[in-house]
């Protein structure tokens, strides 16, 4: 199991090992007893990769645009 | 008629190593919940060792000679990083077969309507010639060709609750088209396998995956949707259960939530099919389950359910 604390993952690295626990989980090769940490890693994982998109998504939607309809910056920028 | 319970201590000669969750202080915690006064009335009786002639039934001889010579005089031998051999390991799941004969024979002779076989090690995930997931031999499965061979039976059900896949009784049974097998289990989760789109070589195989961090509610909804209908469209004249009671939400292996009052819910759904269309007839078998609170509880639930119904 990985050593690296998910919440300081990026997210590509963070999906790059969801889709790992994906093959070995659909793979058979996991131990029994060792399944159920590795698909908690797992959800972890999903989670953290929601939020990362979470983020993303209300950064693009904050994006504004001038009257030419181009973008212009986005409102958090404007805020400070 | 009445309900037996079928068990050994030599069943407690499968001695795992420290720390192993498949151990022997499982059945210990079944028999405590199973000494309660309520359950009295079962009628008791020892699991014999089964033949090779029955073992063969399921897996090559080869198969069945390499555990025997790989059987250790001390210590474990691992067979894969679950499953390990003690030196009572073979007599052990011997006797999980034989209980699960012997408890067939009785139900078919009509000696008690149900049966309960308090055995291990489990069995569900053991394939034709793989021992894995903590099982030796595919005691349910075995059970169910006996059935077919010795008792002359057209059409067997096996109903596995175990929150795992029973890929190994889906390996025995996916060529047996006098069989229905219907598992429910965790999925994505140990061994893997398990999806809707295996259906056996005869549509004679049913999956289906529950969500983690499901419930009772998502679990009655499976069963009264998909499962108990379609067990009812194969009208078993027998049904037996791969009893795995580790979809309890205390268990530490899976994600499930289900409590001991839905292993009772599930169990009488069962029984009412069997009543329907295999006189009552339902032969059930441990698989697993692992916190043994939950475990005893559980236990308790399901065969408490056998014993109203088999009365």
């Amino acid at each position: 199991m990985s050593e690296i604390k998910i919440e300081e993952m990026s997210f590509e690295d963070a999906m790059r090992e969801l889709e790992a626990i994906v093959t070995q989980l659909d793979s058979g090769n996991v131990e029994l007893e060792k399944s159920i940490a590795l698909y908690e890693r797992g959800a972890a994982l999903k989670t953290h990769c929601e939020a990362k998109l979470k983020a993303a998504e209300e950064k693009v939607a904050a994006i504004t645009l001038d009257s030419d309809g181009a973008p212009k910056g986005t409102q958090a920028f404007e805020a400070e | 008629m009445g309900t037996l319970l079928f068990d050994h201590p030599g069943f407690d000669g499968h001695v795992t190593p420290p720390g192993h969750p498949e151990r022997v202080d499982r059945l210990v915690a079944v028999r405590e919940a199973l000494s309660a006064p309520e359950f009295t009335g079962l009628i008791r009786r020892e699991a014999p060792e089964c033949t090779d002639v029955d073992l063969t039934r399921a897996h090559p001889q080869a198969y069945v000679d390499r555990l025997a010579a790989a059987l250790p005089v001390e210590g474990w031998v691992s067979l894969d990083a679950d499953t390990h051999l003690a030196p009572g390991s073979l007599e052990a799941a011997r006797r999980a077969v034989g209980g699960n004969l012997a408890a067939v024979d009785a139900v078919m002779a009509g000696e008690a309507a149900n049966a309960f076989v308090a055995c291990r090690p489990p069995g569900h995930h053991a394939e034709r010639g793989t021992a894995m997931g903590f099982c030796l031999f595919g005691s349910v499965s075995i059970a169910a060709k006996h059935a077919l061979a010795v008792h002359g039976m057209a059409r067997v059900a096996v109903v596995d609750f175990d929150v795992h896949h029973g890929n190994g009784t889906q390996d025995l049974l996916w060529d047996e088209p006098g069989t229905l097998f219907i598992s429910s289990h965790q999925m994505p989760l140990y061994p893997g396998s398990g999806a809707p789109h295996e259906t056996g070589a005869h549509d004679n195989v049913m999956n289906v995956p529950l969500a983690p961090m499901t419930g009772g509610a998502e679990m009655r909804r499976a069963y009264s949707d998909e499962i108990l209908p379609a067990l009812d469209d194969f009208a078993p004249e027998l049904v037996l259960i791969s009893a795995g009671f580790d979809a309890h939400l205390e268990d530490p292996l899976a994600n499930l939530n289900w409590t001991a009052a839905d292993f009772a819910w599930v169990t009488a759904a069962i029984c009412d099919v069997a009543e329907a269309h295999a006189g009552g007839r339902v032969v059930s078998t441990l698989e697993g389950g692992y916190d043994l609170a939950a475990l005893g509880a559980s236990v308790a639930a399901h065969v408490g359910v056998l014993m109203e119904r088999g009365a």
